[in-house]
């Protein structure tokens, strides 16, 4: 016997790219919308379960909006969930955000500066602005 | 060409284990083998991408789980490769128990213990690959 | 898995009850084999308390109480103390699960159980426990708690 409610929430799924420091920024600009601005209101999805998991990741995907963040233009977390769940409702990708308001990428993969934070707030404050847009619509 | 070791850490951020494995793979690639070890984003081989599948067919590979779900192992053999070692940093933190990271991704004093622990065993293994290799 | 567990999904989580088990307030279960019972952990509890990495259980001819304790659960968020649903003695140990307690979280309800107890008074505590459809109300509502504590 399944029964299954249905939440307000939105998945958010980060590329969590080792190689780029975008990537690291993903990771930290996600769990800021996860942990402090939208904590109720979000969920994250841990991309390589899609393959390695059993199908609760999938499967949320294909009931929930999601948003994708890519640290790059790979785009490595929008294509695997478009290919194994479902198309996202937005898809950020970090280094064309920065580019478009003027930001440097941080320069470490290891270790974001005080100066990396302000890039931090600002994907973000991005992410979440998203994440109101699609609840607001429904 | 010289052949590197690739260490593949899981992407993992539901929990501390994953930054874990991250950072302790940053440690080994910048500050204790740079030049032999490399590594790439486990979210390139889901795509296929070329050069990511290109260089773990060329090369050993070490993937460092955060937890028994094993991703970054599991994703590598997805591509068809096998893995040389596979490592969790859950079995690391069983070893030292009073070591409790902080956070998801602030890990803390004692979360970067078990860093530094996690690098030298990750060292070793990779030790072990090339004394193979020679 | 169909008939066999009555389950909900919370987010992307799927929080399953065993039917045909028998529930303990304290999240444990028990279910008859042959003379003995069976004891393990619900899959709310293993969910909550994240990846175990060390387990204490008790010993073989140990005597135990119902709602007494059965020894601790280390993960890297909490430890705790696991409770017995039965009085008995502990009659087997799933002692493989203290090397390796992996299975707690990936089948809490089959080679996630910890002890088997010849209980001194099943039918007895049986009363006492709940049955799957009344334990199942009560896990959503703690599922709910811990979704707003977030």
């Amino acid at each position: 016997m399944l029964q299954e409610f249905k939440q307000e929430k939105v998945g958010i799924i980060p590329c969590n790219g080792e190689d780029l420091c975008e990537g690291t920024l993903t990771r930290f600009a996600c769990r800021k919308v996860l942990d402090t601005l939208r904590p109720h209101e979000t969920v994250t999805i841990c991309l390589p379960l899609f393959i390695a998991g059993d199908a609760g990741e999938r499967n949320f995907a294909k009931t929930f909006p999601t948003i994708t963040v890519d640290g790059c233009a790979k785009r490595c977390s929008q294509v695997t969930t478009e290919k194994l769940s479902g198309k996202p409702r937005y898809a950020v990708v970090v280094s064309e955000l920065l580019k478009e308001r003027g930001m440097e990428a941080p320069s470490s993969k290891r270790t974001l500066t005080r100066k990396d934070q302000a890039a931090i707030d600002l994907v973000a404050e991005d992410i979440a602005g998203k994440v109101d847009e699609i609840l607001r619509k429904g | 060409m010289k052949k590197k070791i690739v260490v593949i850490p899981c992407s993992g951020i539901g929990k501390s284990f994953g930054e874990m494995g991250r950072q302790a793979v940053y440690e080994v690639i910048e500050d204790l083998r740079p030049g032999d070890v490399t590594t790439t984003c486990l979210a390139r081989l889901m795509i296929d991408d070329p050069e990511a599948k290109a260089l773990i067919e060329d090369n050993r590979v070490i993937t460092v789980d955060g937890c028994a779900k094993d991703c970054a192992r599991k994703n590598v053999e997805f591509t068809g490769k096998s893995v040389d070692r596979a490592l969790r940093v859950i079995e690391v933190f069983k070893e030292n128990r009073d070591l409790k990271p902080l956070g998801i991704l602030n890990l803390g004093e004692d979360g970067f213990k078990l860093v530094h622990i996690l690098a030298q065993k990750l060292n070793e293994e990779i030790a072990g690959l090339m004394r193979k290799e020679s | 898995m169909g008939e066999d567990f009555m389950e909900v999904t919370y987010d992307k989580f799927i929080f399953r009850v065993k039917i045909g088990y028998f529930y303990h307030p304290e999240e444990c279960w028990a279910i008859q084999e042959g003379d003995l019972v069976k004891v393990g952990v619900t899959d709310f509890l293993q969910r909550v308390v994240g990846d175990p990495v060390f387990l204490k259980l008790p010993e073989t001819g140990d005597e135990i109480t119902r709602d007494g304790y059965a020894g601790t659960l280390e993960t890297i968020k909490t430890t705790i103390d696991l409770f017995c649903p039965v009085n008995g003695r502990i009659a087997e140990v799933h002692s493989e699960l203290m090397d390796n307690p992996q299975p707690i979280n990936s089948d809490p309800y089959g080679e996630g159980w910890l002890f088997k107890v010849a209980p001194s008074d099943w039918e007895g505590d049986k009363i006492n426990l709940m049955d799957a459809q009344t334990y199942f109300p009560k896990m959503e509502a703690k599922i709910k708690e811990e979704m707003a504590k977030k």
